[in-house]
């Protein structure tokens, strides 16, 4: 074939053109690791790289997220279990209180480390993190959870919150309870069940006092009517000289026929009663509605009884009864908050691991797509540097091949 | 034969016909670096009585070759155009700091530390400085297509000038060939000629033309567009170029002005640009397939983004205990008129709120289609277009047109979560059209509502609480938000809910209950139910449109549960994790069928990137291609056209030793004529 000059040159510029922007991506992705340095150089791996890159932002997310999560979880958890220990002390001084022995000065000592405690739950109770937000106030976090409410009847300490609690992401699908509410935890504690003898007619009552809790709590789980109150009244009518009927008073239906001996107790529904009267005697009583009270109304109406000197005994006795039973339902619910942190902590922990797991794998995977094998692009590198250098070595010896070197 | 005296006429012509080809051979060496030069050949030729004829100089060329090279340079012109121009795009979202999905990645990441904790104002501060940052990715992706939209409209306009002034210059040289050809009947006009092709190839590179000799075999060459139009015509006269634009004044179209001579009336001739070829036909393809797409593509997510935001925005509660407003605001859009309607008129449009999520990359073409007596639009028909302002197809390949869509007064919702609204007071005919271009340019027209961290509204508006004295253990776990507008919802605006509203659930056994307004009266008694979910969606007669409650546990009769507006939470973070999960949410619209499934943020711009990416590869390996073809048809061209100086060397010796030669006889024949004289004397 002919060739003429310009092709010569022509050609072997392209030569070296082509070389030079070849060696220049190679020394790009050499100088940043990457294979893929522009969409273009592999669209399907750039939109999974994109995918991936999003992927782990997001497991770092969530990751932060779980720091936070066991962070606050932990401090509840701390301060709940503070809550146990300290109502656990009262629940020894409680039982400690009933022993018949004491003196006024002895109740009162009592009186006063019950105090204490209190005072120390109720603080932990009003907890609040490092923002200033209190823990178990609900959505309301801004506001104190409990307040002393000590002039009003009832509740001596009040909840001014809400059942709201939040939630966190730990990835895609799992959500972990981040925060419980004071109603839940603290608020939400049903105080002892009981009675009220609402009238009577002729009957002397000795005593009339639950004395089986337990028999007591299944009839009133069993019977109480939120519904209708009429039905919540009981009448016990001295229908023989040897026998009371326990009727319903909404209802109509006689519950039950009991044995009886004016001035001999018997037992209806783990309820004590030692009466006296006659044939044709009624006396009524209600199911008291059920009623919440939290710990720190516990403690604080415990606290009470101990001081109070004028107390008779059987009310002295009910007050150590409603305590106990107090302090027991709220360390139940505390303990149920207890396990189910720990549960949520251990969810944490396993999504925390599993997400770790992910972002290697993930991390394996982009890598494997975008960055640069460095042995395959050196041996790249060096094999285009040979032929550049070829192309700029010959180039020279074959422009100088003219004819018109030789003529003279 | 003739005698001694001959040997003058004859040294004479060799000499003469030597220096020719030196000649010849000179200007070949000389012009060796001349673009478009084509080497020349003399031939000479014996004369019948003696001596050499006269010499006639032609250029070496294969027509063949020179076509395949033509064919070769629209090519890569093409080619070269469309790949550099897509290669900016392609850099654009290489680049780490554009990337959008960096930027959803970050807002999201905030959402959700701010939702680890809901009041921290730092962390909330955090989420409208990342969507501030987004917007500015946004509109800095948005603003360099912009500028890029700008520079192509310039470039369209100086390569259309130089496309008229060759093809002027095509019909001059024509012209000159013409009147060259009659005075030098024997030798070529060379330099006109390579001029012409030169000429020629210059215009191929900027589209795809053919050329044809004239049927009168004058030398005249007759260039038309591939597609058949004529650029110059035989006589000389030649058609111009022209750039317009209909409704969209930067979407400029192409279209050839025809220059009849004569009484023929004058016309002006639209261009299928996608059939133009040429680094012209490139840069339309790069508009029409790369940069337009783009654009939209950015617009849409950047509206379905900041819709989704303020949607779900709205149905929380700020920090300041209101119901949530708007994050970002939306751009108003305007429709433009197309040429046959009058300028005065106006249309403009906004973004559906809440409907983001039905908004496709489709610009939308509104034709009146009939109006009342004043001249006010009653009815409308609308077309989904593509950027081109061809129409889109739907599944059966049959253009989206909706048509007697009748308008309200104020703002009418139109397909794909737009509103329009005919704004002047009349004047309106039927026929009249506009353009609307909603995602064009909105990715950089999106701005910041509001900068108050408080106004994120992260938490419910409702709470629900559980009465104290519930004996069951069933308790609130969600609540949801449907509605929060003031005039459709319970909410009442000002911190709480309407006096009917729904406020109360009682349960009166363990698997029915009723549905209390605030004042007591039961709104709705339901029976029978089998899972507490959502209650009011159970209770129906209209109680869930605002917001709904769902319980877990058993509760048991007589419980209540209480429904109020959240006033003072704070703390909750239910909106926050809405907020949070639009991460996952399909929010993009695919195609311009809008019950087909959208994408989500992240997919629709990686969908984005890719594709681009792979035009920008495609388009680069199809340039290599076209150049390793020009390549070979350049190879064909030159060793048949190209200067060899080797090749000339050898002649210049071989024509000196010619000339020498025949001065030699010069020489000789004094010689013999001395020798007689001398015999004479």
């Amino acid at each position: 074939m002919r060739i003429s000059t310009n092709q010569l040159y022509d050609q072997n510029i392209r030569a070296i053109m082509d070389n030079q922007s070849g060696l220049a991506d190679t020394q790009q992705q050499l100088s940043t690791g990457k294979k893929i340095n522009r969409p273009s150089d592999d669209p399907v791996g750039t939109a999974k790289v994109l995918r991936m890159t999003e992927e782990l932002a997001s497991l770092k997310q969530y990751q932060r997220n779980n720091d936070l999560v066991t962070g606050s979880l932990e401090q509840q958890e701390t301060i709940l279990r503070n809550i146990t220990d300290s109502v656990n002390r009262a629940r020894v001084l409680t039982i400690q209180a009933g022993d018949g022995l004491l003196s006024d000065a002895d109740r009162k000592a009592l009186a006063s480390e019950i105090g204490q405690i209190k005072d120390e739950v109720f603080d932990l109770m009003n907890s609040q993190n490092a923002e200033g937000d209190y823990y178990f106030s609900g959505y309301q976090s801004e506001s104190q959870p409990f307040v002393l409410n000590a002039g009003g009847p009832g509740n001596a300490y009040t909840y001014q919150g809400d059942s709201g609690s939040n939630e966190v992401q730990l990835s895609n699908s799992v959500k972990v309870r981040s925060s419980a509410s004071g109603q839940s935890v603290f608020e939400d504690v049903p105080a002892r069940r009981n009675f009220t003898i609402t009238n009577n007619s002729g009957i002397t009552v000795d005593e009339a006092v639950v004395a089986g809790q337990g028999d007591f709590d299944t009839f009133y789980k069993n019977n109480y009517d939120p519904l209708t109150a009429a039905n919540n009244n009981y009448r016990i009518t001295i229908t023989a000289p040897n026998q009371v009927e326990i009727q319903n008073l909404g209802t109509g239906n006689v519950v039950a026929t009991k044995d009886f001996t004016s001035g001999e107790p018997f037992n209806f529904a783990g309820i004590d009663f030692n009466l006296q009267g006659g044939t044709g005697n009624t006396l009524d009583f209600q199911l008291d509605a059920p009623q919440k009270k939290n710990i720190a109304t516990t403690l604080h109406d415990l606290q009470q009884a101990l001081n109070n000197d004028e107390l008779s005994d059987a009310a002295y006795r009910e007050a150590l009864s409603d305590a106990l039973v107090g302090i027991d339902n709220g360390l139940e619910k505390i303990a149920f908050e207890t396990s189910s942190i720990g549960a949520r902590l251990n969810v944490a922990q396993s999504v925390y691991e599993t997400n770790l797991d992910l972002e290697v794998s993930t991390k394996e995977a982009r890598s494997a797509i975008q960055d640069v094998d460095y042995a395959e692009a050196s041996a790249e590198f060096a094999k285009q540097e040979a032929a550049l250098t070829a192309a700029l070595t010959t180039f020279p010896r074959i422009s100088n091949l003219s004819l018109f070197n030789y003529i003279s | 034969m003739s005698g001694n005296v001959d040997l003058y006429s004859i040294a004479t012509s060799g000499v003469n016909a030597s220096s020719r080809l030196l000649a010849t051979a000179s200007n070949n060496i000389a012009n060796v670096n001349s673009e478009g030069y084509v080497r020349e050949r003399t031939s000479v030729t014996s004369e019948l009585y003696g001596g050499v004829g006269r010499a006639t100089t032609e250029r070496v060329i294969n027509q063949f070759a020179q076509n395949q090279l033509r064919r070769d340079t629209t090519l890569v012109g093409e080619w070269e155009t469309f790949s550099e121009k897509t290669s900016a795009i392609d850099n654009l979202l290489a680049n780490e700091a554009n990337s959008l999905s960096t930027g959803f990645s970050d807002f999201f990441a905030s959402v959700q530390t701010a939702a680890d904790d809901p009041t921290n104002l730092s962390s909330r501060q955090l989420v409208l400085s990342e969507g501030e940052a987004l917007l500015r990715r946004m509109s800095s992706l948005s603003d360099f297509m912009e500028a890029k939209e700008e520079e192509l409209n310039l470039e369209f306009t100086s390569m259309v000038k130089h496309a008229n002034s060759l093809i002027e210059s095509i019909g001059e040289l024509n012209k000159a060939i013409l009147v060259a050809k009659g005075n030098f009947k024997d030798s070529e006009p060379s330099a006109l000629l390579n001029e012409r092709d030169k000429a020629i190839n210059d215009l191929a590179e900027i589209m795809d033309i053919t050329v044809r000799e004239s049927k009168n075999a004058n030398g005249s060459l007759l260039v038309n567009l591939s597609s058949g139009e004529s650029l110059v015509l035989e006589d000389g006269s030649f058609n111009l170029f022209e750039l317009s634009d209909n409704a969209d004044f930067m979407q400029k179209q192409l279209e050839l002005a025809t220059n009849f001579s004569g009484s023929k009336p004058n016309t002006d001739i639209n261009i299928a640009e996608e059939d133009l070829g040429g680094a012209l036909g490139g840069l339309f393809r790069y508009r029409d397939e790369v940069l337009g797409p783009s654009q939209r593509d950015i617009g849409q997510m950047a509206v379905a983004f900041a819709d989704a935001v303020n949607s779900q925005n709205r149905l929380g509660m700020d920090l300041d205990f209101q119901l949530g407003g708007d994050i970002f605001t939306l751009p108003e859009l305007s429709g433009l008129p197309y040429s046959n309607t009058p300028p005065t008129l106006a249309l403009s449009g906004q973004f559906t709120p809440g409907k983001g999520n039905e908004l496709t990359d489709a610009d939308i073409r509104v034709s009146v289609t009939n109006v009342t007596g004043a001249g006010v639009p009653s009815e409308v028909s609308v077309e989904l277009l593509n950027g081109d302002g061809t129409p889109k197809l739907d599944e059966n390949n049959q253009p989206v047109l909706f048509s007697n869509i009748t308008l309200n007064a104020g703002y009418t919702e139109i397909q794909g979560g737009i509103e329009i609204e005919f704004q002047s007071a009349g004047g309106y005919s039927v026929g009249n059209q506009f353009l609307v271009q909603p995602v064009k340019y909105s990715a950089s027209d999106i701005t910041m509502a509001t900068s108050r961290p408080e106004d994120l509204a992260f938490a419910s508006p409702v709470r629900g609480d559980a009465g104290n004295n519930n004996l069951g253990d069933a308790t609130v776990v969600n609540t949801q938000v449907y509605d929060t507008d003031v005039t459709t919802s319970f909410f009442d605006g000002a911190g709480g809910l309407d006096a009917g509203a729904p406020a109360q659930i009682r349960f009166t056994a363990g698997d029915s209950y009723e549905v209390l307004d605030s004042g007591g009266t039961v709104l709705s008694t339901v029976t029978g139910a089998t899972d507490f979910n959502n209650l009011l969606a159970q209770a129906g007669a209209g109680l869930n449109g605002s917001y709904d409650i769902s319980l877990e546990g058993i509760p048991a009769a007589g419980d209540t549960f209480s429904i109020s507006y959240n006033t003072n939470g704070s703390f909750d973070n239910q909106n926050a994790l809405e907020l949070a999960s639009l991460k996952q949410a399909s929010l993009v619209q695919l195609s311009t069928n809008s019950s087909s499934e959208p994408r989500t943020l992240h997919e629709s711009y990686s969908t984005l990137v890719s594709r681009v990416g792979e035009e920008s590869s495609s388009a680069s390996i199809a340039l290599q291609a076209a150049e390793s073809m020009k390549v070979q048809s350049t190879e064909w061209f030159d060793s048949v056209s190209g200067v060899s100086l080797d090749e000339e060397a050898a002649n210049l010796v071989r024509y000196q030793q010619s000339y020498a030669a025949a001065a030699r006889i010069l020489s000789t024949a004094q010689e013999l004529f001395n020798t007689i004289l001398s015999s004479v004397r």
